[in-house]
């Protein structure tokens, strides 16, 4: 059992390492990728700035907790999207039967799914958000919760995605659906949670996981509690475990296809 | 021992229905139609280990799907399937340990690395150690003659050093049985006579089994001993190459040059292919007429040149997939 995890982790690493030597093929393409990315998220600092000369307080945050949600957003996103970027994109290998490649190997079709693949410009999500928490706000304690909530969150973001991926075994053109609701999952990560009340409340806390995912941690990094961390843990290996059944269920009915395809 | 074991195995795909143009689109939204269409109906055989057999059949015929579902990518609506006495369907991950996979059309190698790193993480997906991997991949090399471009990235290789890669990236875990779905698709006649001589000499040193698809009739008249033809889903023909040739080769092709331009007599038995010139070509049914009275009637005498050869293979087999005989199942 030990010896099949250490295999299953052996090959999702080198998974890993092989993609991102792809993503590195052009030194040039590379860096300025990660670069710019950074720069795009830096630029939504001077909106912030603007919006907090105007009032001192929006939705509970001052500036230096808008900037840590911003961070973790970034970093969150960012993590998921360099270690399981394949999940985001997930209904085109149902539709184009590129599966099939993963479920001729003898290892865990999930793991082997999701970790095939890497994008170059969450490394710069990653580090801008690393950057922007040490900036304004940095203590060796939350840096650190911080790396552990950039990981958790990034679990959540991930089985988010892969359930949303996953409708397009059951429904034709799932895949508009799910990428509206990863993509709202993104742009309501970058506002503070205290804008929101009722419904729209509930629904970022329980339909579409940001809550759990950014919001949540935010605070017990403002103000650390124990049983909100394990509360987001729980969450996590939650949905986690959903995420998981739901795409071996679809899974059941994967028609593969005739297409001719290519492993990029 | 079975090496493969299939009994009523079926598989049925829910096929979305739209009436042409925009009226058909907008109507599929409100009452949307699906069709269920029957890939494999009801299949049943077997091969033995160490066996080379071809799969064979029109497009849309169920091969593929077959493959599919023996390898444990589909699951199967119906029937049972054992591939080295292990389920599929319960058994993947295990299955997957014994068995190896090409898609011609479908690459599974990482385009930008070397075969030499591909090889290197198809070990490490068997679970192979190192210095063992090492050791087959120097061996595999040197039977598939890789050596010359063992370290150029595969986006960089001809379509022949791709397949002959695909082929050791499938064999780098020594499997018991070799899928092999078209793999000479795409490639020019050299190339292909190669890989040909390879999964030979692959089946003869390692005692593989060999279960092969293609629509190249060379691929199947020089690997296979047995040859099972699928149509809409079901056989229509699990034979030996052998008695294939036997039962359908009754017909001759006689390819003759003459001295002077003749129009042959009309006669039952003989039916003229082509006549251009001084050069006939027909086709003499051996069951209606022996080859020795045909040549007697086309007169020896004025003949300059001639050649006598069986009805291609792939005529036979196009002829099995038009028959109505062959379509309701009743050669099987």
């Amino acid at each position: 059992m030990l010896t099949a995890v250490k295999n299953q982790v052996r090959v999702c690493v080198l998974s890993i390492k092989y993609n991102i030597m792809r993503e590195m093929l052009n030194k040039v393409t590379f860096l300025t990728n990660i670069c710019f990315m950074a720069l795009n998220n830096a630029a939504f600092i001077i909106q912030w700035v603007i919006l907090f000369h105007l009032k001192k307080d929006i939705g509970g945050y001052t500036m230096k907790e808008v900037m840590l949600l911003w961070g973790l957003a970034a970093s969150t996103f960012g993590l998921a999207c360099i270690l399981f970027d394949r999940a985001f994109s997930l209904p085109d290998l149902i539709i184009s039967g590129k599966l099939d490649a993963y479920l001729v190997m003898p290892k865990n079709v999930l793991l082997s799914v999701i970790t095939s693949s890497t994008n170059t410009s969450a490394i710069g999500d990653f580090l801008y958000g690393i950057l922007v928490m040490c900036i304004f706000s940095f203590s060796v304690g939350r840096f650190f919760l911080f790396l552990l909530f950039s990981a958790i969150g990034a679990v959540i973001i991930t089985a988010f995605a892969l359930m949303m991926g996953s409708l397009s075994f059951w429904f034709v053109r799932a895949e508009l659906f799910g990428d509206n609701m990863v993509n709202c999952m993104i742009s309501f990560a970058t506002y503070p949670d205290g804008i929101f009340h009722g419904k729209v409340r509930f629904l970022l806390y329980n339909i579409i996981p940001v809550g759990m995912a950014v919001y949540q941690p935010v605070h017990i990094m403002m103000r650390f509690d124990l049983g909100s961390l394990l509360t987001v843990l729980g969450y996590a290996i939650l949905i986690s475990a959903a995420a998981v059944f739901v795409f071996y269920r679809g899974l059941r009915r994967y028609s593969s296809s005739s297409l001719m395809a290519a492993r990029m | 021992m079975k090496a493969i074991q299939a009994e009523g195995l079926a598989k049925t795909f829910r096929v979305k229905q739209k009436e042409k143009g925009m009226k058909g689109s907008i109507q599929s939204v409100f009452h949307p139609k699906t069709e269920e269409v029957r890939a494999v109906d009801g299949v049943s055989f077997s091969v033995e280990e160490g066996e080379v057999l071809a799969f064979i059949g029109p497009n849309g015929a169920g091969k593929s799907t077959t493959i599919k579902m023996l390898t444990g990518i589909l699951y199967p609506d119906g029937g049972k399937v054992e591939v080295l006495g292990i389920d599929p369907v319960k058994k993947r991950k295990q299955l997957a340990y014994q068995i190896g996979t090409v898609f011609g059309q479908k690459e599974q190698l990482w385009t930008h690395l070397t075969p030499y790193d591909n090889f290197k993480f198809f070990a490490a997906i068997y679970d192979i150690p190192e210095r063992e991997a090492d050791a087959r991949i120097r061996e595999l090399g040197e039977t598939f003659a890789l050596g010359a471009f063992i370290n150029t990235p595969v986006r960089n290789l001809s379509l022949g050093q791709r397949i002959r890669c695909e082929i050791v990236a499938s064999l780098i875990h020594r499997p018991s049985v070799l899928f092999l779905d078209e793999p000479t698709i795409g490639l020019d006649p050299v190339v292909k006579e190669n890989i040909r001589q390879l999964i030979k000499q692959m089946n003869k040193e390692f005692h593989t089994t060999i279960f092969l698809t293609s629509h190249d009739i060379g691929d199947i008249e020089k690997l296979c001993k047995r040859i099972i033809i699928v149509n809409a889903g079901r056989i229509v023909l699990d034979d030996s190459m052998q008695n294939l040739k036997y039962h359908y080769l009754n017909k001759k092709i006689v390819e003759m040059k003459l001295q002077e331009e003749t129009t042959l007599a009309p006669m039952q038995g003989i039916a003229v292919l082509k006549e251009k010139g001084c050069h006939v070509k027909l086709e003499v049914d051996t069951t209606k007429m022996r080859i020795n009275d045909a040549l007697a009637h086309i007169d020896a005498e004025h003949v300059e040149d001639i050649n006598i050869s069986n009805v291609p293979l792939e005529n036979i087999i196009m002829e099995i997939y038009k028959s109505e005989k062959g379509a309701d199942g009743g050669l099987a």
